[in-house]
């Protein structure tokens, strides 16, 4: 089984290399060269800070629109090519398929980070004239935007998985924009008069990915990690949430009819 | 692969290049016509208030701050530009800078430990809205209750309305943090004694000189120190006329009169043999030659 899952992934892998969706890196380089030069007359001696927050946040944008404009397409082209009956002609199931594409783009989105990141740490090493501290410091967020981007792929293959690109896209979009306002939708329940309206607004914040839990680019910034507590919950939520994700995408998508 | 072009290639190409030039064209003409707004209504107010930008970030809240941040330095700088005159950040109170309370609390509220913001309201918003100074330093510290250095920006506003004893309470609130430099708990005892005094000045100037990490900021405390600083030569140069004259009975006529007792006391003196003050400029004599005076066009003269 394993065996399978890794070719599919390494194969949707290629397929995003292919697509050129590593060329935003050209343009993740050149943003931060630009405001490794430019950002010091700009920004009163706050570079260093401007570089980890325009670098993180480009680094967390960049990937956003990979996992949901790939993501989405990830089983509809296989759908629309019909290569989808070549796949399932061989001994391999459709759970098995949709973790390998999964996969795949999460290595894609791996690539990116990891090189992003490097990118940042050298603007960070141009900026400040030698090694500084941030330039370790920044890791554990930048592993954070990385988990966050894997929710993310997750829920637009589980919105592929029985919907068109365009609306996988905008549904995607919405639970990313939601996934921020998580806090707002757990207030809003504790506000709440009436006991129903509590209950929605406090299921909906427990059955949402809370993304705002993972968004630590701010505090980074300033040189602040999160705690290894922290960051332990961070990860075992995501894991949980991905795996829960994959679970009902592969319950939706096994039903699906191809004829 | 050989490319070939064709006729309705070319034309096609020549539709973009004249369409670009006729974009171009078109772009100044509307520059050139442009309704000029006036300066009233030029400035609005912002349309988001700080917790609402905040939601809207997605996240990104962190680089929105930033760009607040540097929205407040060019609205800062261009209204400083436009005025014409080489005021200090600390004296910008004609300058109308309404927008700038707002900008710097939308800043410190999307990144509540960003200081900077904090160290701008401190300095720079006291002459517009002391209210709105006090009010985001005082944010600052409910948000950072471990920096010293809002309390040494606190401090510095109450010391400029003169409210010494405010200073010396907020000085020494900060001193008990840890990680405080021992001098917050000389400045605070300083202030209960001396608050208005010129060595108390240069203290809060030096000491601010030393912790900005603003290069603006460094420039305005190391004018305000050369100002101080003349004055206390001032003084001094005062003295030494006060003494020729009580021991001559009249107003010297010219420094090189009082050369010896320049020289004696180290003044550093020009060609001429005047007294110079530390921006390199003639201590001028005045009023039948007996008021000792710093030359206005000097930088260290005090232009607030």
């Amino acid at each position: 089984m394993l065996g399978r899952i890794t070719a599919i992934a390494g194969n949707a892998f290629r397929e995003a290399v292919r697509d050129r969706v590593l060329y935003n890196l050209v343009l993740f380089v050149l943003l931060l060269t630009g405001a490794a030069v430019f950002i010091g007359e700009l920004s009163g001696g706050q570079e260093r800070k401007i570089i980890v927050d325009l670098g993180l946040s480009a680094m967390l944008l960049f990937g956003v629109f990979i996992a949901i404009f790939v993501g989405v397409g990830l089983v509809y082209k296989e759908i629309e090519r019909r290569t989808v009956y070549t796949i399932f002609a061989k001994p391999v199931s459709r759970g098995e398929f949709l973790v390998g594409k999964y996969l795949g783009l999460c290595l894609t989105l791996l690539v990116n980070v990891v090189v992003m990141g490097a990118g940042v740490s050298l603007a960070l090493i141009y900026v400040s004239g030698g090694l500084d501290p941030l330039v370790l410091r920044i890791w554990p967020a930048i592993l954070l935007i990385f988990v966050e981007l894997m929710i993310l792929t997750g829920v637009a293959l589980l919105f592929s998985s029985f919907s068109s690109p365009a609306l996988s896209a905008l549904l995607t979009f919405f639970i990313f924009i939601i996934g921020h306002f998580s806090r707002d939708l757990k207030a809003l329940a504790v506000s709440m008069g009436s006991t129903s309206a509590r209950w929605l607004f406090g299921g909906l914040y427990y059955l949402l990915p809370n993304l705002s839990n993972l968004s630590v680019i701010t505090p980074a910034a300033h040189g602040e990690m999160p705690t290894l507590a922290y960051l332990g919950s961070a990860l075992l939520y995501s894991l949980i949430y991905v795996v829960v994700v994959l679970a009902a995408a592969t319950l939706v998508f096994s039903r699906r009819n191809f004829k | 692969m050989k490319v070939t072009w064709t006729k309705p290639d070319g034309l096609l190409l020549l539709t973009i290049v004249i369409g670009l030039a006729g974009v171009v064209g078109v772009s100044r003409l509307i520059d050139s016509q442009r309704y000029v707004s006036k300066a009233t209504t030029d400035e609005e107010h912002l349309y988001l208030n700080g917790p609402t930008v905040k939601r809207a970030s997605l996240g990104f809240n962190g680089l929105v701050a930033d760009w607040y941040w540097m929205r407040s330095l060019q609205y800062v700088g261009r209204k400083v530009l436009a005025s014409g005159q080489g005021l200090q950040l600390d004296n910008l109170g004609t300058l109308n800078l309404k927008l700038l309370a707002p900008l710097l609390d939308t800043a410190t509220t999307l990144d509540p430990q960003f200081m900077e913001p904090y160290e701008y309201a401190a300095i720079v918003l006291p002459t517009i809205d002391v209210q709105e100074a006090t009010r985001i330093t005082n944010k600052g510290i409910a948000a950072n209750p471990s920096s010293w250095r809002l309390y040494q920006h606190l401090g510095y506003i109450y010391w400029e309305r003169h409210d010494y004893t405010a200073a010396q309470q907020t000085y020494s609130q900060g001193a008990k943090l840890p990680g405080a430099p021992a001098w917050m708990e000389a400045m605070s005892a300083r202030m209960a004694v001396e608050g208005g005094s010129r060595g108390t000045a240069q203290e809060i100037y030096r000491r601010m000189y030393e912790q900005s990490g603003d290069d603006k900021v460094k420039e305005m405390a190391k004018r305000r120190l050369l100002e101080l600083s003349a004055l206390d030569l001032q003084d001094g140069l005062r003295g030494t006329v006060e003494s020729y004259k009580s021991q001559s009975g009249k107003c010297p006529s010219s420094w090189q009169e009082l050369g010896p007792a320049l020289r004696s006391s180290k003044m550093k003196l020009d060609q001429t043999g005047a007294p110079i003050d530390p921006a390199g400029v003639p201590y001028l004599l005045t009023n039948d030659k007996c008021e000792v005076k710093i030359d206005p066009k000097s930088e260290a003269a005090e232009k607030r």
